[in-house]
């Protein structure tokens, strides 16, 4: 596991080099959030870029996971929250009224905090999700809960025992289902919401391996209060405070030389 | 722990948990007394009348051999419609009050109605149904006791539904939109499934609410001496067959309504039974 850590690390560093190379998979521009007339983000400008892990770190009701939420348009089931500005993802701005929400979520995926798992086995906590977009035989439906449940790292633990509850798992294994069930619909882009702040180490661990594995085909972003988490997992950290982006660049360069003293603070724990 | 400081507060505080525990407990055994003095009673006068003629044969007159056939089936028939017609309207109601329009106002105004009419005493019901239907159509009928029925069910239902999806946590609803799932496929593949348990509960107490219900029957189905299929005659059924034979002169008349209201009471007691272990099997989520 050392190992793969460090090789990571190179190839971060690779990649903080050349930053030129990597697509622009989604950008937002000048974004400002409401819940009510509360102004929750104010003027946010950022970019995920292609088969990257970009984290987004602050204290508690500074905004990111609320930023999360408008990148799959999730806010739109409740009243009274909207957003102004432009979420651009492949060219185009997804705030636009014409939207179809049903396939932007198909293909900006999410991850929750706490593990959702459907009322339904194993098995069909995967499937249901494909079906609903793709007209599949029962083979080939199988290969893909399959395929989706190894991408989940979860195989090997649930292959014996696909036609029980979703429920019937420990909360790590129903996690991983989530993930596996997100990337069964075989989305672009990959949001995480705390996806380990309800899991034990060992499961965390795992997690961040699938990460790992999962950004090679994925756009990711992900909201962590885990400072070390944002360190070994993402390639860009965007640091929010007050619904403001305050900093925001390659993960080596906020976490070893911050531009701003805030950044610093908070990086450092000395943060209040 | 440490031994309290202060030994009289704690002697006092002793006392009055005492005092609360006993009260309860009293309480708790008034109300279970009577329970248990009419399930005896009823077991006692009942059971004695039991036999297969019960469910073999006809009302009989006055000195005359017979069961309760008729009103069973009766009961049964028109319990059935009134379900039929109840449960699809009141879950349908519910679901819009929980999920669809969720923060209208609309959902509050049905709620409050709702509220009300969840607690309407049912022989108005039975009157209403009366002026609508009885009195239109010119004469009593199994229909007219059937939609009495179902205004009773429709309500229970509707709040079961609506509080049951209630509790459905949001972050599901969420987690299916996020997969791209369109609002109704999220109602009926998760919501419902999530909520099934405590929604057929609600059904089953609905059931049992109106099995005893002799008032709007009074007032619409009435009764029939025979067994009928005809659901535009009137037709009997167990309340309402208790409420004449319990209130008549004849001793083989009163026999039978002791034993119909055995058959009744075991019947609501076996759907309370029923919902109490599908409730208590609720899939956690």
């Amino acid at each position: 596991m050392n190992l793969a850590i460090h090789t990571d690390v190179k190839e971060r560093a690779a990649s903080a080099t050349a930053p030129a190379t990597i697509e622009e998979k989604v950008s937002v521009r000048r974004l400002n959030f409401y819940y009510g007339a509360f102004r929750a983000l104010a003027d946010i400008n950022v970019n995920l870029f292609e088969n990257t892990v970009t984290a987004f770190i602050g204290p508690s009701g500074c905004g990111k996971s609320t930023l999360l939420r408008i990148l799959n348009r999730i806010y739109d089931l409740y009243p009274n929250q909207r957003a102004e500005g432009e979420v651009i993802l492949d060219g185009e701005n997804i705030l636009r009224p014409g939207q179809d929400l049903n396939l932007l979520r198909a293909k900006v995926g999410m991850v929750f905090q706490k593990p959702t798992p459907f009322p339904m086995t194993i098995y069909e906590n995967v499937a249901f999700g494909v079906r609903l977009y793709e007209n599949v035989s029962k083979a080939e439906l199988d290969i893909r809960v399959e395929d989706a449940l190894r991408r989940g790292a979860l195989w090997d633990e649930v292959k014996d025992k696909l036609d029980a509850s979703g429920l019937s798992l420990s909360g790590g294994q129903q996690q991983r289902l989530c993930i596996a069930r997100t990337v069964a619909i075989k989305p672009e882009v990959i949001l995480l919401d705390e996806p380990c702040s309800a899991l034990d180490p060992i499961s965390t661990a795992k997690i961040e391996e699938l990460i790992d594995v999962l950004k090679r085909d994925y756009t990711i972003a992900i909201v962590t209060h885990n400072m070390q988490q944002a360190a070994r997992t993402s390639d860009f950290t965007a640091f929010m405070y007050l619904g403001e982006l305050i900093e925001y660049g390659d993960t080596t360069q906020i976490f070893t030389n911050p531009k701003l003293e805030r950044t610093q603070d908070y990086i450092t724990g000395r943060f209040g | 722990m440490s031994a309290p400081k202060n030994n009289a507060r704690y002697a006092s505080r002793r006392r009055g948990n005492f005092i609360a525990t006993v009260l309860s407990v009293g309480a708790a055994c008034f109300g279970l007394t009577w329970l248990l003095l009419i399930l005896t009673v009823l077991v006692v006068k009942g059971v004695g009348g039991l036999s297969p003629s019960v469910f073999s044969e006809m009302t009989p007159p006055p000195g005359g051999e017979g069961g309760l056939l008729n009103p069973i089936m009766g009961s049964l028939i028109m319990t059935i419609m009134a379900v039929l017609i109840g449960t699809p309207l009141g879950i349908m109601a519910g679901t819009y009050m929980a999920e669809y329009g969720r923060y209208s106002k609309l959902t509050m105004i049905v709620r409050f109605i709702n509220d009300i009419l969840l607690s309407a005493p049912s022989i108005v019901i039975g009157l209403f149904v009366y002026e609508l239907m009885v009195a239109t159509m010119g004469h009593f009928s199994a229909w007219a006791g059937a939609v009495a029925l179902a205004i009773i069910v429709i309500p229970v239902v509707v709040r079961t539904t609506e509080d049951m999806l209630l509790l459905v946590p949001n972050t599901l609803r969420e987690a299916s939109a996020a997969l791209g799932l369109p609002q109704w496929l999220v109602i009926r593949h998760v919501a419902y499934r999530a909520a099934r348990a405590g929604i057929t509960t609600g059904v089953l107490l609905a059931v049992a609410r109106i099995t005893g219900e002799t008032a709007p029957l009074l007032f619409t189905a009435l009764n029939n001496q025979f067994f009928s299929w005809d659901l535009n005659a009137p037709m009997a059924s167990l309340p309402v067959v208790i409420f004449q034979f319990a209130l008549s002169p004849y001793e083989d008349w009163q026999q039978l309504a002791w034993t119909g209201a055995l058959l009744v009471t075991a019947a609501v007691l076996a759907l309370s039974i029923l919902a109490r272990m599908l409730a208590s099997k609720r899939v956690p989520s």
